[in-house]
């Protein structure tokens, strides 16, 4: 039974599946389908209860919260796949560098890393700001340079453990190249945890992004994030808690999405690598 | 062994150098300085000038990069730009109830999110995995601010159980240590999750199970052991983050931690201060990174001692 | 034996004592503690350090000038009994005999002098010396009597001695404790300091050696708490008396709970977008004019603001010694109509996206904006950024922290048109606004004409007013520069700011000031 197979068979994953289509089919047809535009404002409308006008009410400048949320999509795509695609591409490639030739590289890698965790995320967010300007391609660029280090000490763990397996120890004996013995043996058993790893690094990436349009850092004024309608509905959340509660449902279930994706992907792509030897 | 330690600890000093070194690179390089800032409105140029000149502010940056890290390898960690305060009892003001809510929120974070985690794995799919999973992305998904209000709203408000913020008793310290910890739950959840079931399928673990032994026999040994490793990993990345990332926790509870202290720095561009705390938390991360490559071999002695 | 009449008298005498010792139904209760939420810890508690308010606030209680601001805004003096201005460079003061400091040392002449000579020759120079015009230096005539001396002729000076950063110090106590003076002050005012923990509190209590009426509060308690929503719901569970820096949006439901007590006043900032009046097209004051058509200011108030914040009558607050209404509702009320107009006539033409272009160009701004710096700075500029749209003006807006932003302001050249500021007249006189703002010399980094506004005759009224030392003839003046200005805007005033504390009912005899930094507690008491 391939992996595809075995991928829907799993009725979450393909329930998390439908709604990673949701969410791409919004961020693709958001003009066609948002009922308002999404920077009209209507100040004595703020902050209005969802009802018949306002579906999901409305925010603090009176902007509809449903046509903002589907626009939102967009930079929560955005934000979540391209941090996470940096973070695990760079971490992985970084991580296996370390973890199988060990040795001094390793050890001037894993001090650099030290470095850079110890490096406080606001600065590098503000100096990737300085350096290319503020918008929401470079904060997702800042928050997928943050995920290297992690991503990085993770694979670099497995692949410690798994150069020292006895199939690895074989292979290597009997003289397999080191490509292959990447490609057939430990990558594919790095992967599970990683894709696990990577889905839930986009929760964290759509809220570093929040934190950082709130800071004025990332999307600039109108432009509609889930993260920065959070954010600036923190101050009404006492009295009219659905301006910010909304867009953090949407963060929610996108974040579900992904998740369901992933660990759907790893339950199948698993039975394929034991028979790998 | 006691040649790695003494080689890890030493490896710890050009991590300091270095990251003392970025940090003030980049605080040259960013827009604004502390003294403008300081200023504010009064900031004409011949204040500016002499008030920079008095700070020793408008030396080089070799000179004062090479100033700092004598004064440092002496003892003395300077004086902040905002305040004239010696940072040593800055970071002592702060350090003691940063180091409090992290440990909390880690013992939180492990319990519940490795505890889950297992129990994920051995039911796969589930109505608890289900459950599980929905609660933990929640957790992780709304922002902190969002959970920290809405605890602050039910247990101080509205059950007057617990104080609205602060620091001191135990009682103060429940909700921040929650609300820190839940995004970690569901991180640590998954991840065992799914370490957890990758070993469940190792042959080693199919042989166990052949052999007849008892599934907790099999469970404890085995699994569990080969699991830890990117768990561990993961908790040390988690206590980091933890401690760096609670500005927000610190900011809704009002708790007198190093994130607010430090995100204040930055925005003021009080370096002095900065590096101070960063030094701080690079020594946590050298220990945690020994601590958790020292478990590597513990737990699997295929693992030759590393760095 | 007695008269009648002696004994009637002293029957009356009786009646008399003890009607005024007999307890009236608001009597005021002495004891108790009072907490206090704000957002931030102060950097240093001494003038010298701190001109903003969360050490503003806690020292205010401590330390005490010569000349005060009351909460009507009219000079009084405090530990000086007189004053009398001797030339136009030097007023004399007779000082308050047997006043003590905090620490037992005597309040002289001698101290004001130390005060000042720290102050603005120190090194650093105190954070405001730059600001406080010619003040030049104290000069002691007797033990108590002490002379200030400006450089040149200072309108001002009255005002500026009176601001709240002017509180004299102990020498011995400076002397003392040097550097630690900033985390520990020594003052003469009715509370003295007792402790801080850096970002958990500030404790100040009742100095009941005090040379006038003592303060009523055992204690005061100054605690952080950063988010908002934990201060207003602190007030609700009770663990705070006061609260400073409220939450706008729940005003209105806490003014009608007579649990709660809203003090508020308009106060003597204003928060504006500026204009840069030296970057086309905004160099054209019939585009400045037709964007001040196009915000609805009335709709930012109610929405945005919700009655926390008042209209912005003009570049003064009112209050403010020198301030006109500038009439800016009358001259420019919210009218897209006329600002289309205005624009067509400065021949702008619709484009195709309903943009307006001219020559090829766009009528494309550039604005730069802090979030949190000024309340609702980043709401109100979202706001008139859709509203310039409205009449076909398209506003970039950059959002960026604070140390950027101000460091693009205090730049040049600045190649943004507009900003997002605020300006709070510290010293309560036009002076402090109007020069630095409007003359032409001071354009950043010299001075805070961020707009770039140049103006000759506008230059010589402010000089001519900063150097005359008759109150009359400098309102004249200030009034004339307020009329230029209507005529020829270089910045949108949104808001003028309104100092709004929420108390607790059983927090009596609270006053708010105008300016932000005067928090007055020594006639607060607690009812309960």
């Amino acid at each position: 039974m391939n992996a595809w197979a075995r991928f829907r068979r799993n009725r979450l994953a393909l329930i998390g599946l439908a709604l990673v289509l949701v969410l791409a089919l919004s961020a693709a047809l958001a003009p066609w389908i948002a009922p308002y535009d999404p920077a009209r404002q209507s100040l004595f409308e703020k902050r209005a209860k969802p009802g018949a006008k306002y579906l999901l009410g409305a925010d603090e400048f009176g902007r509809d919260i449903l046509s903002r949320v589907i626009y939102g999509s967009r930079i929560a795509l955005l934000v979540g796949l391209l941090s996470a695609i940096i973070a695990v591409g760079g971490g992985l490639v970084l991580g296996t560098l370390a973890g199988f030739i060990g040795g001094w590289l390793d050890s001037v890698m894993m001090r650099a890393i030290e470095i850079l965790l110890a490096f406080p995320y606001l600065l590098l967010a503000l100096a990737i700001v300085a350096a290319l300007g503020n918008g929401a391609i470079n904060t997702t660029i800042a928050v997928g340079v943050w995920g290297v280090p992690g991503v990085t000490r993770i694979v670099r763990g497995s692949v410690l453990v798994l150069r020292e397996t006895e199939y690895v120890g074989a292979a290597r004996a009997l003289g397999a190249p080191v490509a292959a013995l990447l490609r057939r043996h430990i990558l594919p058993n790095v992967l599970p945890g990683l894709i696990v790893y990577a889905t839930l690094f986009m929760a964290n990436a759509i809220l570093l992004e929040a934190a950082l349009s709130f800071l004025g850092l990332g999307v600039q004024p109108p432009t509609a994030s889930w993260g920065l309608m959070v954010s600036t509905g923190r101050d009404v959340l006492l009295i009219a808690p659905h301006v910010a509660t909304v867009p953090g449902l949407a963060i929610m279930l996108a974040v579900l999405a992904f998740n369901l994706v992933g660990d759907g992907l790893r339950d199948a792509l698993d039975p394929r690598l034991r028979g790998s030897t | 062994m006691l040649t790695f330690l003494v080689r890890r600890l030493l490896l710890a000093v050009p991590v300091l150098l270095g990251v003392v070194f970025v940090v003030m690179l980049t605080i040259d390089l960013l827009p604004g300085d502390a003294v403008t800032l300081m200023l504010g409105e009064h900031a004409t140029k011949d204040a500016v000038a002499a008030l920079r000149e008095h700070l020793g502010l408008d030396k080089p940056f070799a000179v004062r990069y090479l100033d700092y890290v004598s004064r440092v390898a002496r003892g003395d960690l300077g004086r902040s730009i905002q305040q004239n305060r010696p940072v040593a009892d800055e970071l002592a003001d702060a350090w003691p109830a940063t180091l409090e809510l992290t440990m909390a929120a880690l013992v939180i974070a492990t319990l519940l999110g490795i505890g889950a985690g297992v129990a994920s794995a051995v039911w796969p799919n589930s109505l608890f995995d289900a459950g599980a999973r929905l609660g933990s992305l929640f957790g992780l998904s709304m922002p902190i601010f969002w959970t920290g209000l809405v605890l602050i709203v039910i247990f101080s408000l509205w059950l007057n159980w617990l104080p609205v913020g602060g620091a001191g008793s135990l009682g103060h310290l429940v909700l921040p240590a929650i609300t820190l910890a839940l995004p970690s739950v569901a991180m640590v959840a998954r991840m065992t999750r799914s370490a957890v079931l990758e070993v469940l399928r190792e042959d080693y673990v199919r042989t166990a199970r052949a052999k007849g032994l008892a599934e907790r026999w099999v469970l404890g040994r085995h699994a569990l052991r080969n699991a830890f490793i990117p768990i561990l990993t993961l908790l040390g990345l988690q206590s980091g983050q933890l401690m760096g990332g609670a500005v927000l926790t610190e900011t809704v509870f009002a708790w007198p931690g190093l994130g607010r202290m430090m995100v204040k720095a930055i925005f003021a561009r009080d370096y002095i201060l900065l590096q101070g705390a960063v030094l701080v938390f690079a020594l946590a991360f050298v220990v945690i990174n020994l601590l958790v490559d020292l478990s590597y071999g513990a737990l699997d002695p295929r693992i030759g001692r590393q760095g | 034996m007695r008269s009648l009449a002696s004994r009637g008298l002293v029957g009356v005498l009786v009646v008399a004592l003890a009607a005024t010792l007999a307890p009236s139904a608001n009597a005021q209760k002495r004891g108790g503690t009072l907490t206090i939420v704000r957002p931030t810890d102060p950097v240093s508690l001494e003038p010298n350090l701190e001109t903003t308010a969360p050490g503003a606030w806690v020292y205010f209680n401590i330390l005490e000038g010569l000349l005060t601001l009351d909460d009507k805004m009219q000079v009084k003096p405090s530990l000086a009994s007189s004053y009398e201005i001797l030339s136009p460079t030097k007023v004399r003061f007779k000082l308050r005999p047997n006043i003590k400091f905090h620490d037992g040392t005597p309040f002289n002449a001698e101290a004001v002098r130390f005060t000042y000579d720290r102050a603005l020759k120190g090194t650093p120079p105190a954070r405001w010396a730059s600001l406080a015009g010619s003040l030049d230096h104290a000069e002691v005539v007797d033990n108590l009597t002490v002379d200030i001396v400006t450089r040149e002729p200072y309108g001002p000076i009255l005002r500026t001695l009176a601001m709240y950063c002017m509180g004299i110090v102990s020498p011995a106590a400076v002397q003392k404790l040097g550097q630690d003076f900033s985390r520990a002050p020594v003052g003469t005012g009715p509370f003295k300091f007792v402790e801080w923990k850096t970002n958990t509190h500030v404790i100040i209590e009742r100095n009941n050696d005090y040379w006038g009426d003592k303060a009523l509060l055992d204690r005061v308690v100054f605690k952080v708490v950063p988010e908002e929503g934990a201060r207003m719901i602190g007030l609700q569970t009770g663990d705070a008396d006061m609260v400073l820096i409220p939450s706008p949006a729940q005003l209105p439901a806490l003014r009608k709970d007579p649990k709660f007590a809203v003090h508020e006043t308009t106060g003597i900032r204003v928060v504006f977008a500026g204009l840069h009046a030296g970057l086309p097209p905004l160099d054209d004051v019939r585009v400045r004019q037709a964007l001040l058509h196009a915000v609805d200011r009335k709709a930012i108030l109610d929405n945005i603001m919700e009655g926390s914040a008042g209209p912005a009558m003009g570049v003064l607050a009112p209050g403010v010694f020198g301030y006109k209404d500038m009439q800016l509702d009358k001259l420019y009320p919210f009218d897209r109509a006329k600002a289309k107009a205005l624009l067509a006539q400065a021949g702008w033409t619709p484009g195709p996206d309903g943009i307006l272009v001219k020559g090829g160009q766009r009528l494309s701004l550039s604005w730069l904006a802090a979030r949190g710096r000024y309340p609702k700075d980043g709401e109100i500029t979202e706001a008139i950024q859709a509203m310039f749209k409205e009449v076909g003006v398209e506003a970039k807006v950059q959002v960026l922290e604070w140390a950027a932003v101000f460091q693009q302001v205090r730049g040049n050249p600045l190649n943004h048109h507009m900003f997002t500021l605020g300006w709070v007249t510290s010293n309560a006189d036009a002076d402090y606004s109007l020069y630095p703002l409007f003359h032409s010399k001071q354009a950043p980094p010299a001075g805070w004409n961020t707009s770039r506004y140049v103006n000759p005759r506008v230059d010589t009224l402010v000089e001519q007013a900063r150097r005359s030392l008759n109150q009359t003839e400098r309102e004249k003046l200030y009034g004339e520069v307020q009329d230029i200005l209507a005529k020829e805007p270089v910045w949108i005033p949104v808001y003028t700011t309104k100092e709004i504390v929420v108390t607790k009912a059983s927090v009596k005899g609270f006053h708010i000031h105008p300016v932000e930094y005067n928090l007055a507690l020594w006639k607060t008491w607690l009812d309960r």
